[in-house]
């Protein structure tokens, strides 16, 4: 219940704040322009590259959804509210992170109308490469946000906050690239904590569990670490 | 209903509290005073379980503050130095969402938000956004905040700081009400306050309590023996050495203009003043004015906090 209510209370604020509106604007825009240029150019009724691109620009926007989730409550000192209210650091990390999700869904949905249209032109359309792309954004937007909600949990500012999220997610995109660097067990190890390798599997239709379990634990580790980062506000 | 027994606390290594020890009776309206930086925030952060002790032990309601915290949490409601906010929520939802991480049903909620409301005067603005209210409204919203789940403990943290007086008043007067039923510890640096409102103080200086007393006693305590000012006209043929005789303690201060005199008497017993009386008016002195110098808790304050200095530069 207190979980609900904290994630009610985070979307009511994301759509007083035009943050939500232009995220969703600048978005929408962008993966439109995809959609049509990826199809004039290839004539072909996949949707890879325009998913493959979208997560790039979720990257660049879920920093500014996630940033203000803890720091403005630090920098308000609403956090002196909820954190004498009988609920458990867990429980506020846990809101942010499904308010935040919720958010995150609602724009995905918006971009069904691609697929949509491309079925209307192309009625033998292949939906297992989608509909496991769909999967895949989604487990993508929610390591995203986890990355987030633990950046926001460090300060109080937030611009730090979503530097600090989007430095780790540019690192977490391009360690894929250790295993051409690296042809040995080192460069794979590495290559293994990408999020976007797997990601790409997805987008080929390939539901692997392996995967699915990677991004599972990532985001929890993830929010887990953010609970100890709350936790440790109050006593250090 | 409150205990705090030998609370330190150090930030890095600024001693911010130092052998803390409170106990507060259900009932009772204590007020904290201290200068800026002298502690009181902090006190009241640990005992809300938003910052931990260095060391020492607290308890509220019976619960330990570190090992039952949530429990605490339960029984507690803290209006800290800023209220918290949310700038653009409306009254009522704010204070629902407030019901809602404080775990109060639904029919019960709404139940106390008109209750609350009510009581605190917020009734007409409950639909206002937060951002829209004036600073006095919005205290009201964060003392409306802090009673809503009806705590056995308030811990108001300048419950009237950036009111107007009037405002100031009307929250006194709600705080002296609020005493049936809670217990309550304020801090405030604003001496009138206390005098006003706390049955007990606890005066607070560089994280260290210097005095526990009643209002009264303190004010006692640092005036001594009963002193008068007075200002009178008198007849140019009085003799003002008479009037020292009469009174081996009294003083003159000053001569506040040509035809009147202002004293300020100093007396052993309150029953010399009448005898001093009775020598004036045979004398044909007329009385302008007679007050009972009583000390301010100013006095009381800087008696306290400044004692020792004073007598070093002595």
């Amino acid at each position: 219940m207190k979980v609900l209510a904290i994630m009610k209370r985070e979307l009511q604020s994301f759509f007083f704040s035009p943050i939500a509106y232009i995220v969703f604007a600048a978005f929408m825009t962008i993966v439109g322009y995809l959609f049509w240029i990826v199809l004039a150019t290839s004539k072909m009724a996949t949707l890879e590259p325009m998913l493959y691109n979208a997560a790039f620009i979720l990257l660049l926007a879920s920093p500014v959804l996630t940033m203000r989730l803890i720091s403005e409550e630090k920098k308000s000192r609403t956090i002196e509210l909820l954190l004498t209210s009988p609920i458990s650091p867990a429980e506020i990390i846990l809101g942010k992170f499904l308010a935040c999700f919720v958010l995150y869904c609602v724009l995905i949905a918006l971009t069904l109308q691609y697929p949509l249209f491309m079925w209307h032109y192309a009625p033998d359309l292949d939906w297992g490469p989608i509909i496991s792309g769909y999967i895949g954004l989604l487990l993508l937007g929610a390591a995203f946000i986890s990355v987030g909600v633990f950046a926001s949990t460090l300060t109080e500012n937030q611009i730090i906050a979503a530097m600090i999220s989007f430095g780790s997610l540019v690192l977490f995109w391009i360690l894929g690239w250790a295993k051409h660097a690296f042809e040995n067990a080192f460069g794979q190890m590495i290559s293994n904590l990408s999020v976007f390798d797997r990601y790409a599997e997805f987008l080929r239709g390939i539901l692997d569990s392996g995967n699915v379990v990677f991004f599972a634990v990532f985001t929890l580790t993830w929010l887990f670490l953010a609970t100890r980062a709350l936790e440790s506000d109050r006593w250090r | 209903m409150i205990e705090m027994q030998n609370i330190t606390k150090y930030y890095d290594n600024f001693r911010a509290l130092n052998n803390f020890n409170l106990k507060v009776e259900k009932g009772e309206i204590l007020g904290l005073l201290g200068p800026n930086g002298a502690g009181k925030t902090t006190a009241m952060r640990i005992l809300t379980c938003f910052l931990p002790a260095s060391s020492g032990k607290a308890s509220v309601a019976g619960f330990d503050i570190f090992d039952d915290s949530v429990e605490v949490r339960r029984r507690l409601g803290y209006l800290p130095e800023t209220p918290p906010l949310y700038p653009e929520m409306s009254v009522n939802s704010y204070l629902n969402f407030v019901g809602e991480i404080r775990e109060l049903p639904f029919g019960v909620r709404k139940q106390r938000i008109g209750y609350v409301c009510e009581r605190i005067g917020l009734d007409a603005y409950r639909d206002r956004i937060i951002n829209t209210l004036s600073k006095g409204y919005r205290q009201r919203v964060g003392l409306a905040q802090a009673l809503l789940h009806n705590p056995e403990v308030l811990i108001l943290d300048e419950p009237t700081v950036g009111l107007d007086p009037n405002q100031i008043i009307e929250i006194r007067n709600l705080i002296k009400d609020l005493a049936q039923d809670h217990t309550i510890i304020l801090s405030t640096h604003i001496l009138p306050e206390v005098s006003m409102t706390c049955g007990r103080v606890v005066i607070i200086n560089e994280g260290e309590i210097a005095a526990v007393d009643s209002v009264k006693n303190l004010e006692k305590n640092a005036t001594g023996r009963p002193t008068w000012k007075i200002i009178l006209k008198a007849p140019e043929s009085f003799d003002w050495q008479s009037i020292v005789n009469k009174a081996p303690d009294a003083q003159i201060n000053d001569l506040v203009q040509a035809d009147t005199s202002e004293f300020k008497l100093r007396l052993n017993k309150s029953e010399d003043f009448d005898d001093l009386f009775k020598v004036l008016t045979k004398e044909n002195c007329v009385f302008r004015e007679i007050t009972p110098i009583k000390a301010t808790l100013e006095d009381v304050f800087l008696k306290i906090t400044h004692g020792e200095e004073r007598k070093e530069n002595a």
